[in-house]
């Protein structure tokens, strides 16, 4: 069976070898069957994949220890939905489901573009099957999956306990859906700088990949700080560890270049920004493969280290200067006529919307190899924790929820003054006065007040842009409200489904906030029947209850806990564990989440007679809004992600037209400005 | 893309802005991140100074006070190993490789705080020459470790 496993890599590695060559030979010489026999070549590199995806997942099934990856990575008495997980939970295993991924995204690509851009398809068809090239070799020659083992072990090492966890079980397979996604907008934009069609033709053929990339790497970031949060035991979500930020920079420079996208398709500008735009976001995608496999950036976290740094670093610049090299080539067609009119304009708003969300991913990519820079300058290792990217990200995230408010409510172009006053009177008042009622609440410190008046602000805004909506329905085809809301929404998804998305992000950045400013902590040690406070809470140790399975061994603590009043809210269960293999403490936490705070205790410890107990409690306000505000924005983005059927009939439309003619018809759509 | 100069002067205001913060902020928040022989050899300019310092708990010499949660301990350095996981003999012998005494209050003993296990300390050095510990981290166990030829 792994023979099977290695011949299909290997085929597969051939197959997308030839689809480069059919694709650029049968786009040069003008030959469609070179295109369509390309086409057919990428899909049997994705069956090809599959096989081996599916082999691998037969051997962690059926516990093969026969094979290294099975033996270190799974163990006969590891649950059947973890065994499923660690196809992801080691490195041969994850790059091999990157590439699976990456093989089925470039098919459905090959798909929907077997009749739409005949012209920069078979180039951008090329580019995935050359991202998948350098996958298939580290697969075939570097770190090869179906390796046996000469003498098989009675039973495996089994998957880190610590990814146990059924978030760790959705938080790759989100993460590196949303980091393969981005190559699929990466390779239409290579390609239009190779083949100078520079209009917007491949930002539009790949919108929906870009917002399917944000969507999942919103996903994987959350799930990543939900599984933080549950299950490191340290009582916060993020902690800026170089693996998190890898996560992080992603995301910032997709949130840009969705926002920025949309001025190139209204007013023709920033060509070079958008495609330098997602040619960082692929880099850094990359970029996070390296610095978590390389172990050149010390991470808490654990990684197995390899010799697959070197190679994803060639890569990764291999990549960059092929990609500026294109970028200079074309700059001259890139430049824009349109010119930016006025400071209080849409375009300006997003412009410097922009400036922000690369500026906090340059300052999170800046503290990340800090420690590498400082030893090759200085010969010292200089590291630089949370309070550096607090400090700096911190001003810079106020700076954005600002703009996030302005940019909706003015006009592309210019707004005059009293338009100004009119659309912003009612949320600057809504900001101010929330500000008032939580200086009067004894908040005094001012980044929390500024925050949360601008958090206020701009829910006004958006609440503006609803109403106004409504109206205008309401005015047009008379509709009782709700059905007035329900139709805006639906009928301008992209629009208001992008509200949603602020609403969810205002939400949970009140959330970061409050649980970043008024966390309090508590650690005791106390014995049985002994009790401490937190807050208002009581917390009384009841007792220990130990158990013991084949897997594991645990102690479980009984913490009651106590109003101010004496009445009793809940027992919490705490516990430690102890994994039998590999030998490994762990530890459950127990939380008790509410909208106002969450209560979280953490069995730190326990004496050898079971009498005596170290707990560390966090009281943390508001980090429920967190996980709600997450919740709101994929919620949006589903909204926005939604078929649209007369986006599309404008689509068919405008693609029969000139590209002038088509951003008129756009601009012309009602619910466009 | 033609953009007026005063967008220049907008943008160039963001851009010195992001450029000071990050500036300012790597200075005050920096950290050395060091190995215990590196401490020894730095020792008199570290005072004041926040260090990470990794090194390997030292066996004997290890109290636990779960009352006051404080966690003495001592720190040496983490031998050097080859490929194959095997210590590296130097050719000069060292008499007594230096270590630091670590005195970590107010934290619970971190769940796989062991004799010869390897830790990072993260404080300042005192006056005393012991490091007053804000924070002890475990690394991992050794099975996420470079695999080992066999």
């Amino acid at each position: 069976m792994p023979q099977l496993g290695n011949l299909a890599l290997a085929i597969a590695l051939i197959l997308a070898v030839y689809s480069i060559v059919a694709n650029i030979y049968g786009a040069r010489r003008n030959a469609p069957d070179f295109i369509v026999s390309a086409r057919h070549a990428l899909w049997a590199m994705c069956a090809m994949v599959t096989i081996a995806v599916a082999v691998l997942w037969a051997a962690l099934l059926r516990s093969d220890f026969s094979l290294e990856y099975v033996a270190a990575y799974s163990s006969t008495t590891l649950p059947t939905v973890y065994k499923i997980t660690s196809l992801w939970g080691g490195q041969q295993g994850s790059l091999l489901f990157w590439t699976f991924l990456l093989s089925i995204f470039t098919s459905i690509a090959a798909f929907q573009n077997r009749r739409r851009n005949p012209e920069i398809a078979p180039y951008a068809l090329a580019v995935l099957a050359g991202v998948a090239i350098f996958f298939l070799l580290m697969l075939n020659f570097v770190t090869r999956p179906f390796d046996l083992l000469a003498t098989i072990p009675a039973e495996g090492s089994d998957l880190n306990p610590l990814l146990q966890n059924y978030w760790m079980a959705i938080h790759p397979p989100s993460l590196y859906t949303g980091y393969v996604s981005a190559t699929v907008p990466f390779a239409f934009g290579a390609a239009a700088l190779i083949t100078g069609k520079l209009d917007d033709g491949w930002i539009r053929s790949t919108r929906r990949w870009a917002i399917f990339s944000w969507f999942f790497l919103t996903l994987g970031n959350m799930f990543g700080a939900r599984w933080a949060y549950e299950v490191l035991g340290w009582g916060g979500y993020w902690a800026w560890d170089p693996v998190e930020n890898a996560a992080f920079m992603p995301w910032l420079v997709m949130t840009a270049y969705l926002h920025s996208v949309m001025i190139q398709e209204r007013k023709d500008m920033l060509k070079i920004w958008n495609l330098s735009l997602i040619g960082l976001a692929f880099g850094l995608t990359l970029f996070g493969t390296f610095i978590t496999r390389s172990g050149v950036i010390s991470s808490v976290h654990s990684f197995t280290q390899s010799g697959l740094g070197p190679y994803f670093l060639s890569f990764l610049i291999t990549v960059t200067l092929a990609y500026t090299a294109l970028l200079i080539f074309r700059s001259k067609q890139l430049r824009s006529p349109a010119e930016f009119e006025s400071y209080l304009s849409r375009e300006a708003a997003f412009l410097f919307n922009n400036l922000m969300l690369v500026g906090i991913a340059f300052a999170v990519f800046w503290g990340t190899i800090f420690p590498v820079l400082s030893e090759a300058v200085r010969g010292v290792k200089i590291t630089v924790g949370p309070p550096f990217f607090n400090r700096v990200n911190g001003p810079l995230a106020l700076g954005l929820v600002f703009l996030m408010g302005v940019g909706p409510l003015i006009a592309w172009r210019r707004t005059t003054t009293s338009n100004l006053v009119r659309s912003f009177a009612a949320p600057v008042a809504l900001g101010v006065a929330t500000g008032i009622v939580a200086f009067a609440a004894g908040l005094r410190q001012w980044y929390v007040l500024t925050a949360f008046s601008l958090a206020a602000f701009v829910l006004g805004t958006v609440l503006v842009e609803f109403r106004r909506g409504m109206n205008a329905r309401r005015h047009m085809v008379s509709e009782l409200r709700a059905k007035a809301l329900v139709n805006l929404v639906a009928k301008n998804n992209r629009r208001y489904g992008g509200y949603i998305i602020h609403i969810g992000a205002i939400i949970a950045f009140v959330g970061i906030v409050g649980s970043s400013f008024f966390r309090t902590e508590v650690k005791k040690s106390v014995h049985v029947g002994q009790s401490f406070t937190i807050g208002s809470y009581t917390l009384r140790f009841q007792g220990l209850d130990e158990a013991d399975t084949p897997h594991l061994e645990s102690a479980t603590a009984r913490v009651q806990v106590l109003r101010a009043d004496g009445r009793e809210i809940t027992v919490m269960s705490p516990a430690k564990l102890f994994f039998k293999r590999p030998q490994q403490p762990a530890t459950k936490v127990a939380i008790r989440s509410t909208p106002l705070s969450d209560l979280y205790v953490v069995l730190a410890g326990i004496d050898d007679s079971g009498q005596t107990a170290t707990f560390e409690v966090f009281l943390t306000p508001l980090v429920f809004w967190l996980w709600a505000g997450g919740l709101m924005m994929v919620f949006g983005t589903v909204i926005v992600m939604w078929p649209n059927v007369r986006e599309r009939a404008a689509i068919a439309t405008a693609l029969s037209r000139s590209s002038a003619d088509e951003r008129e018809l756009i601009d012309a759509a009602p619910g466009g400005d | 893309m033609k953009i007026r100069p005063r967008f220049f002067i907008g943008g160039g205001l963001i851009v010195l802005a992001i450029g000071y913060l990050i500036f300012s902020s790597i200075r005050t928040t920096s950290e050395y991140y060091l190995t215990v022989p590196e401490v020894a050899a730095r020792e008199s300019e570290l005072g004041g100074q926040a260090i990470r310092v990794a090194g390997r708990v030292k066996p004997g010499n290890i109290a636990w006070d779960p009352n006051s949660l404080t966690l003495k301990f001592e720190i040496a350095p983490i031998p050097d190993v080859d490929a194959a996981g095997a210590p590296v003999v130097k050719p000069v012998i060292e008499s007594d490789p230096a270590s630091f005494r670590v005195v970590a209050a107010g934290e619970p003993k971190p769940d796989m705080f062991a004799p010869g296990r390897d830790v990072i300390v993260e404080g300042k050095l005192g006056p005393d020459g012991a490091i007053a510990a804000t924070q002890v981290m475990t690394s991992c166990p050794s099975k996420y470790k470079p695999k080992q030829s066999q």
